[in-house]
């Protein structure tokens, strides 16, 4: 009875080697025996075996490896969350005689990163409406993450933020969205994802490249289902009228559209005003616009080994 | 740099914007019904009068606090001011005028040239921000002057700031940054 670690508190009886009270047993887990290291008895026995239940063979490559238990952890972002939940049960036996399901209070995991957990979802649920892989989905959790702990946009709604951090993440690596496109898989507007954009920016303290026309070419063009040859005059357009500055103050976007108009125009694929406008997010008389600016130099903005299905004097004015 | 320039530059500034007390509590309601010109906006809770000289509008609130905005000067604000609380006087408030301050000025400016608006942000990086989707300016905030300065592709710039004197400082900070990526006269 005298050599309890603890306090006085938990009286309960320790094995001990009857020979050397004072040594500490070494436990063999493999026999379920606790040994005297002094003299060597073993003292307790059948202590049960914690070693694993199931063999497993060298070469073997299991699918799931059975001593690991749970979904894989997101160490980054959650910080190490490791409670067990009790979820809502199946079959008839988890309903009370009301028809409330028992074991009804899941504890709640951990509040304070809820509204983070939420908004990853969220960002999910957007993401894959337009179908955004996997590193940018990292990337924007990444960002909705330091924001949210910066805390220096608390007051603006989650959905906006992640929707910013989004845009963030898309031009960030180097594959832009427009704002309408963002716009178009959340629920907030234009204007609010334009002002987080902005707050997050100067939180964050980091910058992004400007957008180009190029960026949108391949979207756009697959989009209307215009092939790879109008595809790469439209770019060349686009960023030929860029460099001769014939477009100053538009919105690459729209300038890009009416490339795309110029290019469809004058290949065998012709597309409509509104068709571009639609896919692009511009309206049809932004895209009248800007191609009345690059009409008049529309010859020198082909590129040189374009085949023509419809000459460059017939090209449609408006 | 401006001064080397034989044409000096324009500076117009078009907005004044002040705030001022009156040290009183007001009924909102008896302006609304005894004042010239004015409108009442319950929702909000104010009440907005528009003197005809200087051209001002002012929001009154019933704390006593009123801002004062679209004067085209400094001077212009605070006689403006000052009329305004002369008209609350004559409605029959007890009013202290005090606390008078210019809190935002607005300046346009014209550039004799056009400017490269990728060009120039791409050069200041950190302080100049431009997102064609949004607005087709480019922002360029002077953090030690407290000014904002929006750069259009036309070369016409507006400038904020605090007073009148920072906005020119502005303007003379940033027109060698313009000037770089101007784009040539004859196009």
């Amino acid at each position: 009875m005298a050599s309890t670690s603890r306090g006085d508190a938990l009286a309960l009886p320790r094995v001990q080697c009857p020979n050397h009270p004072d040594a500490i047993l070494v436990e063999d887990y493999r026999a379920g025996d606790m040994i005297c290291p002094e003299c060597g008895l073993v003292v307790g026995d059948r202590v049960i075996d914690v070693g694993s239940e199931w063999r497993t063979f060298s070469n073997e490559k299991a699918l799931k490896d059975p001593s690991r238990v749970g979904d894989a952890q997101n160490p980054l972002l959650n910080g190490g969350d490791l409670t067990t939940m009790i979820s809502k049960g199946t079959g008839a036996a988890s309903f009370d005689e009301f028809g409330n399901s028992k074991y009804q209070n899941r504890r709640t995991m951990s509040s304070s990163d809820r509204a983070m957990l939420n908004a990853f979802k969220e960002i999910s649920t957007m993401a894959d409406r337009i179908n955004l892989p996997r590193n940018i989905i990292d990337r924007t959790n990444n960002l909705f993450k330091q924001v949210y702990e910066q805390k220096s946009l608390k007051g603006r709604a989650n959905d906006a933020i992640a929707s910013a951090c989004l845009y963030i993440a898309c031009r960030q690596e180097g594959v832009p969205r427009t704002f309408k496109e963002i716009c178009a898989v959340s629920r907030i507007s234009k204007k609010e994802i334009g002002r987080c954009f902005k707050l997050i920016l100067k939180a964050l303290e980091t910058s992004v490249d400007l957008i180009t026309t190029g960026d949108f070419m391949s979207r756009f063009c697959s989009n209307l289902g215009l092939p790879k040859q109008v595809q790469m005059a439209a770019t060349y357009i686009a960023r030929k009228a860029v460099e001769l500055d014939l477009v100053p103050g538009r919105s690459p976007i729209s300038v890009a559209a009416a490339a795309i108009y110029m290019a469809s125009q004058a290949s065998a694929e012709k597309k409509t005003q509104k068709e571009i406008g639609d896919i692009a997010g511009v309206a049809d008389v932004t895209i009248r616009q800007s191609y009345r600016l690059i009409y008049p130099r529309a010859a020198e903005l082909f590129p040189p080994d374009f085949k023509f299905d419809t000459p460059v004097d017939k090209l449609p004015q408006l | 740099m401006d001064s080397s320039n034989d044409e000096a530059l324009d500076i117009i500034i078009t907005n004044v914007v002040a705030t001022f007390r009156v040290r009183c509590h007001l009924n909102l309601r008896t302006i609304a019904l005894e004042g010239n010109n004015v409108i009442y906006k319950p929702e909000v809770g104010k009440v907005l009068m528009k003197l005809r000289k200087p051209k001002i509008t002012a929001s009154i609130w019933s704390s006593g606090k009123i801002i004062c905005t679209g004067a085209t000067s400094e001077d212009d604000a605070k006689v403006g001011a000052r009329r305004l609380s002369r008209v609350l006087q004559k409605l029959g408030f007890r009013v202290r005028f005090s606390a008078f301050k210019v809190v935002n000025v607005l300046a346009v400016c014209s550039m004799p040239f056009a400017i490269h608006l990728i060009d120039f942000t791409k050069k200041n990086r950190p302080i100049a921000s431009y997102e064609p989707e949004l607005h087709p300016a480019a922002t360029y905030r002077i953090k030690h002057i407290k000014a904002t300065i929006q750069v259009f592709s036309t070369g016409s710039i507006t400038v904020t700031g605090p007073n009148v004197q920072n906005v020119a400082t502005a303007v003379e900070e940033v027109y060698p940054l313009l000037f770089e990526c101007s784009k040539p006269l004859c196009k």
